[in-house]
């Protein structure tokens, strides 16, 4: 975006869902509630949160989610590979929106593999594609046993303050 | 005729046995059914079936049906498919790290989870490139199949930008050809502000119907801040949220109303998802930011905050 609009972009800052969560969490402006989510979770790496924006901004986002997943749920685990080394879950690149879907749930099955061998209950992600992957496609076709939450979803859920009936 | 095992080969392949399934249900891998969970397959469907996952034949245990021939047809003709090379175009050498660099080490290709899949993997398509088969390359499917996740790039050791390469090859293809609906998308978001084309009045009524329930879920004040000048957060979507799950914006607008957010949804050119991105695209993909842009400016807001 600065590439192109550089005098607008003055004006204002972009950030990611990923950023903004950070920044409630650390300033207080949220609190979560660390005893709803018992189960082991896991988060998945998206390609473009991790390793793509290492590459290209220099920055990748890969302890700030974990961060944030720990607040909500502390019995954590990772996958192996993770982070800069994660195995794709098979549907980016716009993959969804073109006919290959059979190249889609192949390419998923190293991802599938690697949350079969978490054991987590959970697997939290940031990504819409990712989610729909392995909630549609992945525990289908592989027989996952494990439930898919966005990072903002399982935050929304831990939340302590916020309507007055709870 | 070929006999295979459905849990053999899916095994083989890593993929689990109701994929196997669903591909012979769906057409994908045409097999008759024989007693015993076997499947009995021509010899050119396996033939295609093991160049399109790039299987080696010699390392499963096939059961051949007296009286076939071993030796398919279409795996002798493979042979005389050498290819014409040529010289490498201006179009694919903007960049010195796309190829030049590469020094054929194979390890793009040991990474990739689809190497293999049509028979292609990252470094043949460098090496295309290189050896100007380049209108191939353009052509083949196999960019598109790519999901750009850049587990090749993260293990080549002389640091070969294979997704910027590949993106480009995906560019210089004829937009006509692009596949599937990624190209209806961008065009779609360029004119309506939205890669799916939701109207503005339908999205709006959509937002009203989930303020309404979230007043029901225990927020009574709550209403979405529509086009509210000066907020300081300007949100952007996902088109999928507003199309098949509204009900995930939620999340989001209880953190707001928990963090005391001053937020805004505007009523257009709310899609933060750029397909430019991924149809290789950089005209498309300006255009679709500066309508991002026009938003910011408009409404005076101070922090654009992307879906995803
Ligand atoms: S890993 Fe890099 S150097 Fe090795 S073949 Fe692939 S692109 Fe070439
Ligand atoms: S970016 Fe494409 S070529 Fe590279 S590893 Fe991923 S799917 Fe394979």
């Amino acid at each position: 975006m600065s590439r192109w609009f550089q005098e607008e972009a003055k004006h204002f800052k972009v950030i990611s869902v990923i950023d903004l969560l950070v920044d409630y969490l650390q300033k207080g402006r949220i609190r979560v509630d660390s005893s709803r989510h018992p189960e082991l979770t896991t988060y998945h790496d998206p390609c473009n949160y991790g390793r793509n924006s290492l590459k290209a901004f220099g920055q990748g986002y890969f302890e700030e989610p974990r961060w944030i997943v720990r607040q909500c749920a502390p019995q954590f685990v990772d996958m192996f590979p993770d982070r800069e080394g994660s195995y794709c879950c098979g549907a980016g690149g716009g993959i969804w929106a073109t006919p290959f879907k059979e190249e889609r749930v192949y390419h998923g099955r190293l991802k599938a593999r690697q949350l079969k061998q978490s054991r987590a209950r959970w697997v939290i992600t940031s990504c819409h594609n990712c989610r729909d992957q392995i909630v549609s496609s992945l525990c289908k076709e592989y027989d996952l046993d494990l439930g898919v939450k966005y990072l903002w979803e399982l935050v929304a859920d831990s939340l302590v303050t916020g309507p007055a009936v709870s | 005729m070929i006999v295979i095992r459905v849990g053999e080969l899916a095994d083989h392949l890593g993929v689990h046995r109701n994929t196997v399934r669903n591909w012979i249900n769906g057409g994908k891998l045409p097999a008759r059914q024989m007693a015993g969970k076997r499947y009995l397959i021509t010899e050119n469907d396996f033939a295609r079936l093991c160049r399109e996952f790039g299987i080696d034949r010699s390392s499963l245990k096939l059961k051949y049906l007296p009286g076939s021939p071993v030796m398919s047809r279409e795996m002798t003709c493979q042979e005389k498919d050498v290819a014409e090379i040529g010289g490498r175009s201006a179009r694919l050498l903007p960049d010195a790290d796309w190829g030049d660099a590469c020094v054929t080490c194979g390890s793009c290709a040991g990474a990739c989870p689809i190497s293999g899949v049509d028979g292609m993997d990252p470094r043949k398509a460098i090496r295309m490139a290189v050896l100007g088969r380049e209108e191939d390359l353009i052509a083949s499917q196999w960019p598109w199949k790519c999901t750009l996740c850049g587990k090749c790039e993260e293990v080549c050791p002389m640091n070969v930008e294979i997704v910027a390469f590949l993106r480009r090859v995906r560019g210089l293809r004829d937009r006509k050809k692009v596949p599937g609906s990624l190209q209806k998308g961008v065009l779609m978001c360029l004119e309506k502000g939205n890669n799916l084309g939701i109207p503005r009045e339908d999205f709006i009524a959509l937002l009203q119907e989930m303020g309404r329930e979230m007043r029901d879920e225990g927020y009574p004040d709550f209403e979405v801040p529509i086009d509210r000048p000066g907020a300081n957060l300007l949100v952007t979507l996902n088109s999928k949220e507003a199309f098949a799950e509204p009900a995930a914006m939620k999340s989001w607008w209880k953190i707001f109303s928990a963090a005391g957010e001053s937020w805004t949804l505007p009523s257009q050119c709310w899609e933060g998802v750029n397909w430019g991105l991924y149809t290789g695209d950089d005209e498309a993909m300006k255009g679709i930011v500066g309508n991002l842009v026009a938003n910011m400016v408009r409404l005076g807001c101070r922090t654009l905050l992307l879906p995803e």
